[in-house]
């Protein structure tokens, strides 16, 4: 066995015990025969296929095969968000307060915010019209680019939007990463018509002139944002489940996390102009409360839904592809 | 399994039907038959075979050692002959209904060319 082998035979841990032992040779022996004879690491792309591939495994022998497309779908509605609360940003940091009210800008803009904004509303583009391995890396760019606003902030001694704006963008473009690998055209359009008609709204119907950006009025939509997803997550899940299909349902139970995030602000007690008032603690401490509660949410439904559907093979038995007993 | 078929799918069951092939085999095959636009990773491929094992499609030929390297062959099952088969026929319709649009779409954007009346002379 050489060093490749044993490599891959580690990464093939991330797939069931029971369905190593039946296909692990087999999977193995096919990327070795597709490796170059100089190979001595899988390639992050094989690393990927693989941890990928046991997850998928994973959720099938729980019974939980309509997961991943249920994510999928929520990763559209996460990436529709995020654009929308780019393009919402976007038109208020181009509307900073007056300068006889003293509060600090970043020139003809609000912030450093503009930066990261601009960013997603190009990421919106780029999902409209390039292949997704682009896209994806546009949404990554976008969400580095968010991440850094913090530090770039203390660095350049300027002003950034608060954490409680910066945090769910980032949750949301997390979530956007898992977009189906081959969108529909319909699914490809929607972020950039988001930010269209995010950007014509706010500019045209909520009257930002008067708004000091973000901690007035404007950020009590965040917590409004985040019960709409839900809202339309719930419709959705609602509209697949007559006709049998119980993505929505994943794709709701998903959209938890993010939605919690959205909350933050108004879970910490703060609405509207009493953001000011909300100490950093309370922030944090909601930010970390909805962080554990999400996924631990997704996690029970995923053992609900296994216990009630056991297809896990038990020892002994055959495996239905290749007929090996474990 | 749902239908219209996904593309991988469809490739997949299309090179099983010269006969039983193992998954370096198929990945090759998947490749040739799309014109290198599909690339199938083994952990994908796998996962795709398990789907259609379930479904009844696709069947376990038999296995054998080349090289100490365990190789599993798949054949198309009945069931899953039916399926390429019917999915190829509705892929056939489309195709003929987009051709046949498509000529008399060419045919009416012919410009017309004036023509001198050979009774003018």
């Amino acid at each position: 066995m050489n060093d490749l082998e044993r490599r891959y035979l580690r990464l093939l841990h991330a797939y069931p015990a029971d369905y190593r032992r039946a296909r692990g040779a087999e999977i193995v022996g096919t990327y070795l025969d597709l490796a170059d004879p100089d190979r001595r690491w899988p390639s992050p792309a094989d690393a990927a296929d693989l941890l990928r591939g046991g997850l998928r495994q994973r959720l099938r022998a729980a019974g939980v095969t309509d997961l991943i497309p249920g994510v999928r779908l929520a990763a559209l509605l996460a990436l529709v968000t995020a654009s929308v609360l780019a393009g919402v940003w976007s038109v208020a940091e181009l509307h900073p307060p007056p300068v006889e009210w003293g509060v600090p800008h970043l020139g003809p803009f609000v912030s450093l915010g503009v930066v990261a904004w601009a960013a997603w509303l190009l990421t919106a583009a780029v999902i409209a019209v390039a292949p997704i391995r682009v896209a994806r890396w546009a949404i990554t760019l976008a969400l580095l680019l968010t991440l850094a606003l913090p530090p770039m902030a203390v660095a350049l001694d300027a002003p950034r939007p608060p954490l409680f704006v910066l945090l769910p963008q980032v949750v949301l473009g997390l979530l956007g990463l898992a977009l189906p690998d081959r969108p529909s055209r319909a699914i490809r359009l929607a972020p950039l018509l988001s930010v269209l008609l995010a950007l014509a709204a706010a500019e045209f119907l909520l009257g930002l002139d008067h708004i000091d950006c973000y901690c007035g009025p404007t950020s009590a939509f965040l917590p409004t944002a985040g019960g709409l997803l839900l809202v339309v997550g719930a419709l959705l899940a609602t509209g697949l489940a007559i006709g049998g299909d119980a993505r929505g349902g994943w794709a709701l139970v998903t959209l938890l996390t993010p939605a919690g995030f959205l909350a933050v602000p108004a879970l910490a007690g703060g609405t509207g102009w009493i953001y000011n008032a909300v100490t950093f603690t309370q922030l944090a401490g909601s930010a970390v409360a909805v962080a554990l509660a999400g996924p631990a949410v997704l996690l029970l439904a995923i053992l609900v839904r296994a216990r009630r559907n056991p297809t896990t093979r038990h020892p002994g038995q055959p495996c239905p592809t290749c007929g090996t007993r474990a | 399994m749902d239908t219209p078929l996904r593309e991988p799918t469809f490739l997949i069951l299309t090179a099983l039907a010269t006969g039983p092939m193992h998954g370096y085999g198929l990945i090759g095959e998947v490749a040739a038959l799309s014109g290198n636009r599909v690339s199938l990773r083994p952990g994908t491929l796998y996962g795709a075979l398990d789907r259609l094992v379930d479904a009844g499609l696709v069947e376990v030929d038999g296995e054998e050692v080349v090289d100490g390297r365990l190789r599993r062959y798949y054949r198309l099952s009945p069931g899953g002959e039916a399926t390429l088969s019917a999915e190829t026929e509705r892929l056939r319709r489309n195709v003929e209904a987009a051709t046949s649009r498509l000529s008399a779409r060419t045919r009416a954007a012919r410009p017309i060319t004036p023509r001198t009346a050979g009774g003018l002379a």
